[in-house]
């Protein structure tokens, strides 16, 4: 085994704590007002991988942009190892779940992006950016234009350009939300990979249950708007993760729970469209006042 | 942990893209066959990229490679519609042709070929055309420097679009012909005021394609820039310049198009010297075979100027041709 140091995967600082209080999001005014998030409370430990779940319109990724430094809250406050956050930063790697190549630069120039911006002379870029590529197996395709790439092989440059710079956080929103369920899978375990080498803190949005459990330490569940922390979750699996644990009764009846939480949200988040036919089909009550009151 | 080594998990796992560097291998064995595709697929630790190696005789096969069946017919088709350009005109002219149309004055090919050998290397023909060709170059040149800049900033930041749009909305209706008297009037010599007439025609469609670049551009790239520590900048020169570059491009090639019609315009009107002037000269000396020679300069020298700019846009924004779409 030989070491290589172009990247850095120091994992002694034991920096990267991600720490959200009493964070409430709300838009528009007065009469259009829409609470996307209320009352959430949140941190990831350094090293740590932490999930978001919850239905669509929740505001998971409301609260990743807050913490990535897209936008402000409205009550409460984000930081990162005791630092409040104010504007976007390289100490927070980023990954979209659009795919967020730039177009005009070649595979590894987009890997080499984050350190460009930082000043970082060309050989060492190169290096850096060449051994991060071989991390992801995409080494050959370093000079290729992303538009000549699958959208699994665009993803995994997104990991490893956020990795460049040697964020102390990685913040990932629905990273494989576009992808066809065979290479979710398969990225799944590349990411775990990954992610074993550099222990790095992570911040996972997603609505994908499995992909949370196999992925996560701990997993925070969150209701339907307004998006609130209904439960946190702890992943006892053991590291690192391998495809056959899917199959094992530990992930099964981590996987029911989830979903057991997960479909009432979804049931709630929908109550408006499917109301008119009765929801004593799905299980539900309906008070008077309307579905928003249940919970 | 912390090692490279340690990633030989992933190409094991990563059953969709084993196959992939294979093909690759074979790609790039091909354009390089100092073979570092075959070494990458077995991930060791990075080569150095390798030198590529010429030999004559792939490079003639190369060149025959670009002979396809696709090509000739679009070859073949470009001949034809010239040709075909060329036949009406000679038969129009040879039976002087008159229903409606007259053909009657309009001198042959044959006539207009004998003009370009008399007159073709005079001085004063390719003078004439030298000044036009200045003409076009400042004022192109001077509308590309401001309308490029001016329209990322407009396209990027509220306030100054607040500022600027008002002006450029009022200003943009009218045309560059319209600007000739008052370029006469607001410029101390003929010269300036026509290469500003020439500038006025191409200026906004290059602002304006290029606030449409910064708009088009899609945010999460700029999100995705910001992250990764961009400064305001660098923000403008690594992404907003580069991801509008083809929306300017469209810009350049539709202002210079404008910009010859203004020019030509120009010319015609208050002109001394210049194609446009040169035609104009000679209707009124009923030169009818100059005149026609005149048009011809006129669309050869138009063809070539928007000819660069595609040259120069292929070779700036070689990512296009990936591009879902094909923009080229």
């Amino acid at each position: 085994m030989m070491t290589n140091t172009a990247i850095n995967t120091d994992t002694a600082t034991h920096k990267g704590l991600i720490d959200v209080r009493d964070m409430g999001v709300t838009f528009g005014a007065n009469d259009n007002k829409v609470v996307a998030v209320d009352n959430v409370s949140l941190n990831v430990q350094p090293g740590e991988f932490v999930s978001l779940i919850g239905p669509s319109g929740c505001g998971k990724s409301t609260l990743l942009s807050i913490v990535a430094g897209f936008m402000k809250p409205t009550s409460g406050e984000a930081k990162l190892d005791g630092k409040a956050i104010t504007k976007p930063g390289s100490d927070r790697g980023v990954v979209f779940q659009q795919y967020s190549l730039f177009p005009w630069l070649s595979v590894r120039k987009n890997v080499e992006f984050g350190l460009k911006m930082a000043g970082v002379e060309q050989s060492r870029r190169n290096t850096t950016a060449r051994a991060l590529l071989d991390l992801a197996g995409l080494l050959s395709f370093e000079n290729h234009y992303p538009d000549q790439l699958s959208g699994g092989m665009k993803q995994r440059i997104g990991i490893v350009r956020a990795l460049a710079t040697s964020p102390q956080v990685l913040l990932m929103d629905e990273p494989f939300g576009a992808l066809d369920t065979q290479t979710r899978v398969v990225m799944q375990e590349i990411l775990t990979n990954i992610w074993q080498q550099f222990r790095i803190s992570v911040l996972f949005i997603t609505h994908d249950i499995e992909e949370s459990i196999f992925l996560s330490d701990r997993i925070y569940v969150m209701t339907a708007r307004p998006g609130r922390i209904k439960a946190v979750i702890k992943v006892p699996l053991p590291r690192p993760r391998r495809a056959e644990m899917t199959d094992t009764p530990e992930f099964m009846n981590l996987v029911q729970e989830l979903k057991g939480l997960i479909r009432e949200e979804s049931l709630a988040a929908m109550a408006p469209e499917i109301k008119d036919r009765g929801l004593s089909g799905f299980g539900m009550k309906v008070g008077p006042k309307g579905v928003g009151d249940i919970f | 942990m912390g090692t490279l080594a340690s990633a030989k998990i992933i190409p094991m796992i990563d059953k969709q893209t084993d196959p992939e560097p294979a093909v690759e291998a074979k790609v790039s064995a091909v354009q390089a066959p100092d073979a570092l595709a075959p070494v990458a697929a077995e991930y060791p630790v990075p080569e150095p990229e390798p030198i590529p190696t010429v030999s004559l005789s792939k490079v003639f096969l190369d060149l025959l490679g670009y002979v396809t069946r696709e090509r000739i017919i679009t070859a073949g088709l470009a001949c034809l519609s010239i040709g075909a350009l060329f036949l009406v005109w000679y038969l129009g002219t040879k039976y002087k042709f008159e229903f409606y149309i007259r053909f009657k004055n309009v001198p042959t090919p044959y006539e207009v070929y004998t003009q370009l050998t008399q007159v073709g290397l005079s001085n004063k023909y390719l003078v004439n055309i030298a000044i036009s060709v200045r003409r076009i170059l400042f004022g192109f040149m001077i509308a590309t420097l401001i309308g490029v800049p001016l329209g990322l900033a407009i396209g990027k930041y509220q306030r100054v679009r607040d500022f600027f749009m008002p002006v450029i909305e009022i200003l943009r209706p009218i045309p560059a012909i319209a600007w000739v008297p008052m370029s006469i009037m607001l410029w101390p010599n003929n010269e300036a005021a026509i290469v500003f007439i020439t500038f006025i025609g191409a200026f906004f469609p290059i602002l304006l394609n290029s606030i449409h670049g910064v708009h088009s551009l899609d945010g999460v790239l700029l999100r995705a820039a910001r992250c990764l520590g961009a400064s305001e900048v660098r923000l403008f020169l690594n992404v907003i310049l580069p991801g509008s570059l083809p929306h300017i491009f469209t810009g350049l090639a539709v202002g210079m198009g404008v910009a010859w019609v203004s020019l030509i315009a120009a010319e015609m009107i208050s002109g001394q010297f210049g194609v446009g002037y040169f035609t104009w000269e000679a209707y009124s000396l009923v030169d009818y075979p100059a005149i026609v020679l005149g048009m011809i300069t006129i669309g050869v020298l138009g063809l070539t100027c928007s000819g660069i700019i595609r040259l120069a846009g292929v070779l700036l924004m070689p990512w296009l041709a990936f591009a879902p779409g094909g923009k080229r």
